[in-house]
């Protein structure tokens, strides 16, 4: 059985073939090592600790199915759940794609969540050993007319709020914001002063593309938001948002992350939304250290150049925990970029690794 | 799969491409009873719960990067799921060839 000392920061890469582990000490030196999901397209992975370390991984495979699976050992012998995300034959619902997997808050311990495409919120109460579909998302009166974004009509965001067992979000491209004041039992979308550019309403109720948000851990009504059309900060839970674009050179970008210690600092990659890749011949990780008023451009350690055109997918951006935050981005070409010192300098941690779907960062205990 | 009379129903040995080995013990073949294709993979997921789902959709359709040949035909071009099998029967799980 592997194991980890406590301390260790392990970074849980999802790719296009295999999900990847890469651990170290002292946040300079790196080991990588693939675990036995080789050559499995994982879009997003999970390390688990409120009862032990449980890896979750979303492994969608190219020809037969979507599947959640679990892992106890870090990565060596998976497991299936007894009762796996499957629609009901009846709903006539197919399962394209896991998206996303969070365990739940830190006094529930055996709740996790699932975000899928088509879009619908799944819950284990066990682990990961039984999951069930949560019925207030998928019989939304307004589902029949949400429609899909490129990658999918796709439930990639959940947080829920660890002040508020009723509360909670998720995001969904194409649909929007959604929050629930009553634990899951219906929806509202919150989407109010997000826009939609593409669509002939420019701010409807739902229909934004929403990539990816993150919620301020001291103050929960504060949530960022990378959208298809703009960067977002609301200050109430969601209610409306605040454009905070500013001056960054690009709208559209996929991941957004935060520095939990400093929580109006946040770091966004903004793109060239037709290439979706950097937007000049500088790879830049940008960041907002007052809660987006003013953006600065991280370049240190970063490749820059005539033939630079790197992407980052949604989930491909993360912070560690650490104080000084950590910040890791992975690209769709498999490098991955690691900053000890906030973002302040850049390292390439691991290259030729498949396209990265997604990093996790996580410090053991 | 009318598993009141199994005697009468013809048996298949079923042979499962590499990735899907795990989940019958890690052996290339089964040997499984029922009159139909469909009926195999209900007998499939009996033996070895959860095989469907790799084949099929939730909504019971084949998925469409799977082919299963009866013998050497690809059953889309039989009766797709519901192609009778005659005892003895061999039936290759195979995956699309992927790219180029």
């Amino acid at each position: 059985m592997n194991t980890f000392s406590p301390g260790t920061i392990l970074v849980q890469v999802g790719t296009k073939r295999g999900l990847f582990l890469l651990t170290s000490r002292d946040r300079k030196t790196w080991e990588v090592e693939a675990t036995a999901l080789k050559g499995r397209r994982i879009f997003y992975a999970t390390l688990d600790q409120r009862s032990g370390h449980r890896l979750f991984a979303a492994e969608n495979g190219d020809f037969f199915g979507s599947f959640l699976r679990y892992s106890d050992d870090f990565g060596l012998t998976w497991h299936e759940p007894e009762q796996g995300i499957q629609f009901p034959e009846a709903s006539q619902q197919k399962l394209n794609n896991i998206w996303v997997i969070e365990p739940g808050r830190a006094n529930e311990p055996g709740t996790v969540y699932v975000g899928v495409d088509p879009a619908s919120l799944w819950v284990s109460k066990d682990g990961g050993v039984h999951w069930e579909l949560n019925a207030g998302l998928a019989e939304h009166p307004t589902r029949e007319r949400w429609e899909p974004g490129a990658g999918g009509l796709c439930l990639h965001t959940i947080i829920a709020d660890p002040t508020n067992a009723s509360r909670m979000w998720v995001g969904i491209s194409a649909v929007g914001c959604m929050r629930t004041d009553d634990g899951g039992q219906s929806w509202i979308f919150a989407n109010k002063n997000t826009r939609a550019g593409f669509l002939p309403e420019k701010y409807p109720e739902f229909g934004q593309c929403i990539h990816r948000f993150v919620q301020h851990p001291a103050q929960p009504d504060v949530l960022y938001q990378q959208n298809h059309c703009g960067i977002y900060k609301s200050i109430n839970a969601g209610d409306d948002w605040i454009d905070i674009q500013r001056d960054l050179p690009s709208e559209f970008g996929f991941p957004i992350a935060l520095d939990i210690h400093n929580p109006d600092t946040v770091y966004v990659i903004v793109e060239e939304p037709d290439g979706r890749n950097n937007v000049s011949e500088q790879f830049t990780v940008y960041r907002t250290e007052d809660g987006g008023e003013r953006w600065e451009p991280l370049t240190e350690g970063l490749p820059a150049g005539p033939g630079v055109r790197l992407g980052v997918l949604r989930h491909a951006m993360c912070t560690d925990g650490l104080d000084p935050c950590g910040v890791f981005v992975g690209t769709n070409t498999g490098q991955l970029f690691a900053s000890n010192n906030r973002g302040d300098s850049w390292h390439l941690v691991a290259d030729f690794l498949p396209p990265i779907y997604s990093v996790k960062a996580t410090m053991l205990v | 799969m009318d598993t009141d009379s199994p005697a009468t129903l013809p048996n298949a040995t079923v042979i499962l491409p590499h990735v899907l080995r795990t989940k019958i013990g890690n052996r290339s073949s089964v040997t499984v009873a029922g009159s139909t294709i469909h009926e195999i993979i209900d007998a499939l997921d009996r033996d070895f719960p959860g095989l469907r789902f790799n084949l099929c959709h939730e909504t019971g359709e084949l998925r469409p990067f799977v082919n299963i040949f009866l013998d050497r035909e690809n059953i889309r071009y039989l009766q797709g799921i519901d192609t009778p099998i005659h005892n003895g029967a061999k039936i290759h799980i195979l995956q699309s060839v992927a790219g180029g």
